[in-house]
C-alpha cells in the first residue's frame, strides 16, 4: 500500500495520540515535520523504523514479526489467530507506537516495515504460488518428513545439488509443492506449509512476561555501608592514580590510549587488577581530570585540582553522572581477544552501552535490598530491549556499578538510588567518615592517619613521608628519602618538625627527630649550578679588581671562591670583553690545560655537506625492473583504451554496468577525477552498492571503488 | 559506621588502635586468624594471609566467623571485596584431602571434581598421581604424600592430611610433676597438637616450649626424635626433659658435632643434620635409625632448609613445630604448613605479656662522632671493608669501656663481631671473652659463673651468644654486627631485654658510628624494635663519656 493512506491514517488519529506516537519516537519530531505526508514519510523511513524496533521489547517484537507474516491487509482475528490472545493488547501498543495503522476495521504495516523484518519473517518461507493440497501429507515418505521437520522452524531453505535431479525425498516434496524450488540450488518451503506444520501457530512458544527478577536478600543498612566503603575506595583510587601519574607519567601509545605496561604498573600501585585500573583511567579520562598532552604524556589536569576541591559527595557524583553516559566501554579493555583496545584510546565507543546500564541499574532500583543473580537479570534485559542485548554490558555493569559505589554487596545502595531519582542530597557526605585533622607518629617511624585526612594535611604529609598502607587510614613511613624529598620542596627541618609536633596527637619520637636534624644537616651541604665560563686567578688581588670593574659589569661575574669566578655568558664572549677592558686572560680546557689562542675558526656543528644533485645515475637493478614492470601495465591498458570512451547517461551508465557486473565482462569507463579530467579505466566490475562501484582495476590489478556519479562513460573493452 | 578499635585497610593489613577500650577484645578475637606484623606504641599491624586463613580453618574457624570479626570491630566501612576474597580463600582449605584407601595405600579425594581436575592438571602434581579410582578419588605415588601437599599449597589449594601416622617404637614416657605442676595453656598446646595428627604450637620465648614438647611425648609414648638449632640448645633440653620426665641419663642420647648417641629419644642439632660429607648429607640414617613415634622441631622458623626436604619423606610420622613467631624471614612459611602442618594452638595474648615478652625494654642507641682521621680513612676505604672499618674504630671502644664501667654494679654483657675488636675489649675491661674457639665445657662454666653473679661483665662474640639464656643480664653493649635476620635479632633480645625478678628493667645500648653504613643498619633495628614495641632513644656519645668523669 502506499504510503498516503498511512498519512491518511495518521491524520485521523486523535491529537493526544499523536502526542503519543511521538513521545515513543522521538526522532519523527526533529525537525518537526511540515504535514502527515512528511510525518508518514518519517515513520516509513528505514532508520526510524529501526529506532522503534529496537526499543520494543521481545513480545512486542513477537507480534510485530508475526504482522509481517500475514497479508495486507489483517484482522485482528487473523494475528490472534496465529499467535495468541495476547497479542490483542499488544497490537493496540504497536498501533500507537505507528507500527501498524488502521484500514477501515483491517490493520496494515508500513511498507517498508516488511523490508526492515526480511523476506522470512519469524523463519517462515514465501507465499506459494500454487493452492497446495494439505492431503497428500498423509502419504508423506520417511525421508521427505525429516526434510520437512528440518525446515519447520526455519531458516526455511535448504541446498541440495541440483533442482533438476534432486533425491528421491525432496523431489517427493517438490512434486506436491510442499517445497519450492527458489534457484537451481536452493529449494524453499513455503510458508502455507510452515504455517500448517507450526499447527497455524508462527511460536512454538510466546513470551509474553520478562522472567522474574532472582538475588539473594540483603539489608539495606549493610548495602550501604558496603557502597559507602566502595565510593571511598573509587574515590581513593582516582586520587592515587593522578597522583602516580603526576609523577611518572605513562606516555600515550602511538594509537592512543595507554599502554599495557603502563596499566600493568599503574594497576599493581593501586593494588587492584588490571580491569579494574583501566576503568578507573577511563573514568578520570571522562572527567577531563586526565589528558593525553600534547607530548603524549598522560598527565592529570587543572580540572583534578579543582575536582580534588570540592566535597567528596560532588566528586562521585560527577564521575558516576559521566559513567552512566558514556558510550566508552571500558569492560573492553580486560578482553583476551580484543588486544589493541587500550584504556584512553580511540576504539572504546560502542553504542548501546547507556541504555544497558540504564535498565540494569532501573531493574536494580525497582528490586531493592537484592544482589542479582547476573543470569537472570541478563534474561529479563533480553527480554526487555532483544535488539540492543549484550550480556556483556550487562556483566560490566554491574562489576563497575559496584567498584563505583552505586552498588554494595551487589544490590543498589541508597546514594545510587538517589543519584537516579535525583536528589540533591545523595547522603553520601554524611555516610563517609569524617575527614580527621591529625596523625600518630609511632617510634618505628611511621605515623597513621587514623581516618581521611583533610586534603591540606595528605598532600603535606605526602611531601615528607611515603604511603606504606592505604585503606579507611593511611599508614606513613618517614625514611631518609622521604625527608629529603620535603627538603627538596623548600621545607626546613624545622618546618618540618613543627608540622609534625602541630598534627600529631602522640608526641614525636625522639629517633624520628633525629632523623630529620641529621638529614636537614646533610642536605644542601653540596650545591650544583651551571654556568658558561669561569675565570680563576691566583691573584686575588686581581680577582677582585674584575669583580669591582665597571667595564665588564656586562659579564655579570660572580664570585665561587676568592679565586675564581664565574659568569653565564659564552667563554669567548668573556675573553673578547676582558681584553677589551685591557686585561690579558689565556682560555684553558676543562683539564686546565691552556689553548693558545685559536687562529683558525672551527665550527661547532656537526659536518653536513649539502646533497648533490647529480643529472643523471645509473638506476639500480631493482629500480629498473620495476620500471619495466609498470610500463608494461601501462601498455596493456592503453592497447584497451578506444580513442574516447563514449559519453552515457546516468541511468545507462547503471544499466550498463549491472549488465556487465552479470555478464562478468571487462568494459572501459571514463571517469573523473577530482579536478574533472577524465581518464579512461579498464576495469572487470565485480558490485555496485550505496552509489560505488566495485571493480578490479587492470592498471593496478587492485579493487578500487568508482563513484558512480563521475563515471562519464561505459563502453565494452575491446 | 560503628567506632571500632580495627581499620581494615584494602592491602589486607588490619590497624588496631591499642588505645581504644575494645582493642583487648579485638585482639584475642583477630589473633586467631591474623599474623601480627608489628606492635609499636599506638597502632598495631597485622595482616591477612592466605596462610593464617587456612590455619584458621585447620582450627576450626569458618569463614562466616572471621568476616563478622572484622565487620564487628572495623572503624569504616569494610570493602566487600576483601570479604570475598577471605571468604572464597578459606573455603579452599580442606577441598581435597588426604587419606588412606584400604586397598590402594595413598588417595587424594575431593567431594568437588572440578577442583580434582584442575590441581590434576598441575604440571608438578600430575607426575605424582596415578590412577583415577573414581570422579572424587585419585591414587598418591607412595612417597610422595609431602611433595604433594607442598605442590598443592602452591597451587593454592592446600590439602587435609587425614592419611594417619604410624605409632612407632613405643617407648613408657611420662610427665613427673613434682614440685612443679603442667601450666594449663601448656596442656593444652599438647593435647590441641595431638588430636590435630601434626602441627605447629607457637609459644613466645620463656612461656615453657619444652614442657608442650615433653607433654606430647608423653601423649605419643614413643621413641622421639628432637631437632634443635644447637649443642647449648640440646643440653638444655636434656636437662629439661630429665627433670619433667620419666626419662633417665641412659635413655637420651645427643646427636651432635661432638657425640653420636642414639636412644629411645634422641636430641639432634640441625646443624650436624645438614653436614654434607662430599656432598652427600651424612647423618640423614638418623631418620630411620629407630622407628620414631614422635619428630620435634625446635624453633621451626629457623630450620635449615634441607631438613624440610626429609621432612617431606617422613610424612607418616607425627610431627610437632615449636616456635615463636610463624614469620620466617625466608618465607617458607608455605613449606611449614605443608610439611609439619598448620597451627595448631597458640597461647592467649594475656599469657604472653604475664611472660613479660612485651614488656618495656628500654634500648639505647649511642652515637659516635667519628674522629677526623677516622671519617677521612672511611671514606676512602674500599666499600666492602667500610662497616668492619666504622664499627671497629676506635672512638667506638672507648665508648663502649666508658658503658660497661658506669654499669660496674649491673650483669653487663658486651656483644661484638669482630674478634680482634672483643680481644681488646676484653683485654681493657679485665673480662673474660667467649667465642667461637671457646670450648663448650668452658662456655658452660663461664656461663654459669655469670649466672650466679660470680662474673659481672662477659665478652661475647656473636657466635659464642647463639641461643643463650641469660636471664640475669640486665645490660647488653652492642658493638658491631648486624644480628643476622631480623628474626633472630628479635630472639636474642628477647632473651636478654627479659625483665628481671626484681623489676628492674634491662637495657640495650648499641653504639654507631654516626654518618656511616652503621649508622644504616642502627635505623633498621630502631625500625624494628620499634616495631616490636621496645621504647628506642638515642644519645650522643659525649653524653655517655662527660657523664662518666662526673
Amino acid at each position: 500500500m502506499s504510503a498516503n493512506s498511512f498519512a491518511d491514517e495518521l491524520r485521523g488519529r486523535a491529537d493526544e495520540v499523536i502526542a503519543a506516537l511521538f513521545s515513543a519516537r522521538p526522532d519523527l519530531l526533529t525537525p518537526v515535520p511540515s504535514d502527515f505526508s512528511a510525518l508518514a514519510a518519517r515513520a516509513n523511513s528505514t532508520p526510524s523504523l529501526m529506532r522503534i524496533m529496537e526499543s520494543l521489547n521481545k513480545h512486542q517484537l513477537e507480534i510485530i514479526t508475526a504482522v509481517a507474516t500475514l497479508g495486507e491487509p489483517f484482522a485482528k482475528s487473523e494475528l490472534v489467530a496465529v499467535t495468541d490472545t495476547s497479542a490483542g493488547a499488544e497490537l493496540e501498543t504497536l498501533w500507537e507506537f505507528g507500527l501498524v495503522y488502521k484500514d477501515g476495521t483491517k490493520f496494515r504495516a508500513p511498507s517498508n516495515l516488511r523490508n526492515l523484518l526480511g523476506d522470512e519473517p519469524a523463519g517462515l518461507g514465501p507465499v506459494s504460488p500454487k493452492k497446495i493440497d494439505f492431503k497428500a501429507l498423509k502419504d508423506l515418505p520417511k525421508d521427505s518428513a525429516l526434510v520437512l521437520e528440518r525446515l519447520i522452524w526455519g531458516p526455511p531453505r535448504g541446498q541440495v545439488t541440483s533442482v533438476k535431479a534432486p533425491g528421491k525425498a525432496i523431489s517427493w516434496l517438490l512434486e506436491h509443492d510442499y517445497l519450492l524450488a527458489m534457484d537451481s540450488h536452493t529449494v524453499v518451503l513455503p510458508r502455507e506449509v510452515g504455517m500448517h506444520l507450526r499447527g497455524g501457530k508462527i511460536y512454538k512458544e510466546l513470551t509474553p512476561k520478562a522472567p522474574t527478577f532472582v538475588g539473594v536478600a540483603r539489608k539495606q543498612k549493610d548495602v550501604d555501608r558496603a557502597a559507602i566503603a566502595n565510593i571511598s575506595t573509587f574515590l581513593r583510587w582516582c586520587e592515587e592514580l593522578a597522583h602516580n601519574w603526576s609523577d611518572e607519567p605513562p606516555l600515550a601509545l602511538r594509537s592512543g590510549g595507554l599502554g599495557v605496561r603502563d596499566l600493568k604498573r599503574t594497576a599493581e600501585h593501586l593494588g587492584i587488577d588490571e580491569v579494574c585500573a583501566g576503568f578507573v583511567a577511563e573514568v578520570l579520562y571522562l572527567g577531563g581530570l586526565i589528558v593525553i598532552d600534547t607530548d603524549d604524556q598522560i598527565l592529570p589536569t587543572n580540572s583534578f585540582d579543582i575536582w580534588m576541591t570540592r566535597s567528596l559527595e560532588e566528586r562521585w557524583e560527577t564521575l558516576i553522572g559521566l559513567w552512566l553516559e558514556t558510550s566508552r566501554v571500558a569492560g573492553l579493555i580486560g578482553k583476551s581477544d580484543l588486544k589493541n583496545v587500550a584504556p584512553l584510546g580511540p576504539e572504546l565507543d560502542r553504542t548501546g552501552i547507556a541504555s544497558m546500564r540504564r535498565v540494569s541499574l532501573s531493574l536494580l532500583s525497582q528490586n531493592q535490598e537484592k544482589d542479582p543473580d547476573l543470569q537472570t537479570l541478563q534474561e529479563i534485559i533480553r527480554w526487555k530491549a532483544p535488539q540492543r542485548f549484550s550480556a556483556e554490558y550487562i556483566e560490566w555493569t554491574l562489576r563497575e556499578a559496584e567498584w563505583l559505589g552505586i552498588t554494595g554487596q551487589g544490590a543498589i545502595s541508597s546514594f545510587g538510588i538517589a543519584f537516579l531519582n535525583g536528589t540533591e542530597d545523595l547522603g553520601v557526605e554524611n555516610a563517609l567518615p569524617k575527614p580527621v585533622d591529625h596523625i600518630l607518629i609511632q617510634a618505628d617511624n611511621s605515623a597513621i592517619a587514623p581516618g581521611p585526612l583533610t586534603l591540606e594535611l595528605s598532600n603535606e604529609l605526602g611531601t615528607i613521608a611515603d604511603i606504606e598502607s592505604r585503606g579507611g587510614a593511611t599508614v606513613y613511613r618517614f625514611s631518609e628519602g622521604s625527608i629529603r624529598r620535603g627538603l627538596d620542596h623548600g621545607k626546613t627541618g624545622d618546618q618540618i618538625k613543627d608540622f609534625l609536633k602541630r598534627t600529631s596527637k602522640t608526641p614525636v619520637p625522639q629517633p624520628l627527630e633525629y632523623l630529620i636534624n641529621d638529614v636537614a644537616k646533610r642536605h644542601g651541604r653540596l650545591r650544583v649550578g651551571s654556568s658558561h665560563s669561569y675565570i680563576r686567578c691566583e691573584d686575588e688581588g686581581l680577582v677582585a679588581q674584575i669583580l669591582h670593574d665597571r667595564k665588564i659589569e656586562s659579564l655579570r661575574l660572580r664570585k665561587l671562591a676568592p679565586q675564581v669566578l664565574i659568569s653565564d655568558l659564552d667563554v669567548n664572549e668573556v675573553i673578547a670583553t676582558l681584553r677589551e677592558a685591557s686585561y690579558l686572560p689565556a682560555i684553558e680546557n676543562a683539564g686546565g690545560i691552556l689553548i693558545s689562542a685559536p687562529a683558525i675558526r672551527r665550527a661547532k656543528a656537526r659536518p653536513r655537506p649539502p646533497r648533490v644533485l647529480s643529472e643523471t645515475q645509473t638506476p639500480s637493478a631493482v629500480i629498473a625492473t620495476s620500471a619495466v614492470r609498470a610500463l608494461r601495465a601501462g601498455e596493456k591498458a592503453s592497447s584497451h583504451k578506444p580513442r574516447e570512451v563514449p559519453r552515457t547517461t546516468a541511468n545507462e551508465t547503471l544499466d550498463l554496468l549491472h549488465q556487465y557486473i552479470e555478464e562478468e565482462a571487462s568494459l572501459t569507463i571514463g571517469y573523473a577525477d577530482t579536478n574533472g579530467g577524465v581518464s579512461n579505466r579498464l576495469i572487470d566490475p565485480i558490485s555496485i552498492s550505496l552509489g560505488t562501484l566495485t571493480a578490479r582495476d587492470h592498471a593496478t590489478g587492485e579493487i578500487a571503488s568508482f563513484r558512480i556519479p563521475r563515471i562519464t562513460g561505459v563502453s565494452p573493452a575491446k | 559506621m560503628t567506632d571500632g578499635p580495627l581499620i581494615v585497610q584494602s592491602d589486607k593489613t588490619l590497624l588496631l588502635d591499642i588505645d581504644h577500650p575494645l582493642s583487648d577484645e579485638c585482639r584475642r578475637a583477630i589473633a586467631s586468624f591474623a599474623e601480627l606484623e608489628k606492635s609499636p606504641e599506638h597502632i598495631h599491624t597485622y595482616r591477612l594471609t592466605p596462610l593464617g586463613l587456612w590455619n584458621a580453618r585447620a582450627a576450626g574457624h569458618d569463614a562466616e566467623q572471621v568476616v563478622d570479626i572484622l565487620l564487628k570491630y572495623s572503624r569504616f566501612a569494610v570493602p566487600h571485596a576483601l570479604l570475598v576474597d577471605v571468604a572464597e580463600t578459606m573455603s579452599r582449605y580442606g577441598r581435597l584431602r588426604l587419606e588412606a584407601h584400604p586397598v590402594h595405600g595413598l588417595v587424594l579425594v575431593s567431594h568437588d571434581p572440578a577442583v580434582l581436575k584442575e590441581v590434576t592438571r598441575g604440571k608438578k602434581v600430575a607426575p605424582m598421581l596415578g590412577l583415577q579410582l573414581d570422579a572424587e578419588t585419585i591414587v598418591v605415588h607412595p612417597g610422595q604424600r609431602g611433595f604433594l601437599k607442598q605442590a598443592l599449597l602452591k597451587l593454592g589449594w592446600p590439602a587435609e592430611d587425614f592419611a594417619g601416622y604410624v605409632d612407632g617404637e613405643h617407648h613408657e614416657i611420662d610427665l613427673v610433676q613434682d614440685g612443679w605442676s603442667i601450666r594449663k595453656y601448656q596442656e593444652l598446646a599438647a593435647e590441641g597438637f595431638w588430636h590435630g595428627g601434626s602441627g605447629v604450637v607457637v609459644l613466645p620465648c620463656g612461656a615453657g616450649k619444652t614442657i608442650v614438647g615433653a607433654a606430647a611425648m608423653a601423649h605419643a609414648k614413643a621413641t622421639t626424635l628432637i631437632l634443635v638449632t644447637n649443642t647449648v640448645a640440646a643440653r638444655q633440653w636434656r636437662d629439661e626433659l630429665l627433670k619433667r620426665t620419666t626419662l633417665n641419663e641412659d635413655e637420651i642420647g645427643e646427636y651432635s658435632g661432638a657425640k653420636k648417641e642414639i636412644r629411645p629419644v634422641t636430641i639432634a642439632t640441625y646443624q650436624v643434620m645438614t653436614t654434607r660429607k662430599q656432598g652427600v648429607y651424612a647423618h640423614l640414617d638418623l631418620f630411620d635409625a629407630i622407628d620414631w613415634g614422635l619428630i620435634i622441631y625446635d624453633e621451626v622458623h629457623l630450620l635449615p632448609a634441607p631438613i624440610f626436604r626429609f621432612t617431606a619423606d617422613i610424612q607418616s610420622r607425627r610431627r610437632l613445630g615449636l616456635t615463636a613467631t610463624l614469620v620466617r624471614e625466608d618465607g617458607m612459611e608455605g613449606e611449614v604448613f605443608s610439611l609439619i602442618g598448620p597451627k595448631r594452638y597458640d597461647v592467649p595474648w594475656k599469657e604472653i605479656e604475664s611472660q613479660g615478652y612485651i614488656a618495656p625494654a628500654d634500648c639505647v642507641e649511642v652515637r659516635v662522632n667519628l674522629t677526623e682521621a677516622e671519617r677521612m680513612h672511611y671514606a676512602t676505604a674500599e666499600p666492602e671493608d667500610r662497616y668492619r672499618f666504622c664499627a671497629t674504630t676506635e672512638t667506638k671502644r672507648k665508648v663502649a669501656v666508658a658503658l660497661a664501667k658506669q654499669h660496674a654494679n649491673d650483669q653487663v654483657l658486651v656483644i661484638g663481631q669482630y674478634i680482634d675488636q672483643l680481644d681488646a675489649l676484653s683485654a681493657e675491661l679485665g673480662v673474660p671473652l667467649i667465642k667461637g674457639e671457646t670450648p663448650i665445657k668452658e662456655r658452660e662454666r663461664l656461663f654459669a659463673a655469670y649466672r650466679s653473679g660470680e662474673i659481672k661483665c662477659l665478652v661475647v662474640s656473636k657466635v659464642a651468644n647463639f641461643s643463650i639464656d641469660l636471664p640475669e643480664a640486665t645490660i647488653a653493649i652492642q658493638v658491631s654486627g648486624t644480628f643476622g635476620s631480623r628474626q633472630e635479632e628479635a630472639q636474642r633480645l628477647g632473651r636478654i631485654l627479659r625483665p628481671k625478678a626484681d623489676g628492674r628493667t634491662a637495657r640495650f645500648y648499641s653504639i654507631v658510628a654516626r654518618d656511616t653504613v652503621d649508622q644504616d643498619f642502627a635505623q633498621n633495628r630502631q625500625r624494628f624494635l620499634a616495631e616490636q614495641g621496645y621504647a628506642y632513644r638515642i644519645i650522643d656519645a659525649e653524653d655517655v663519656l662527660t657523664q662518666n668523669k662526673d
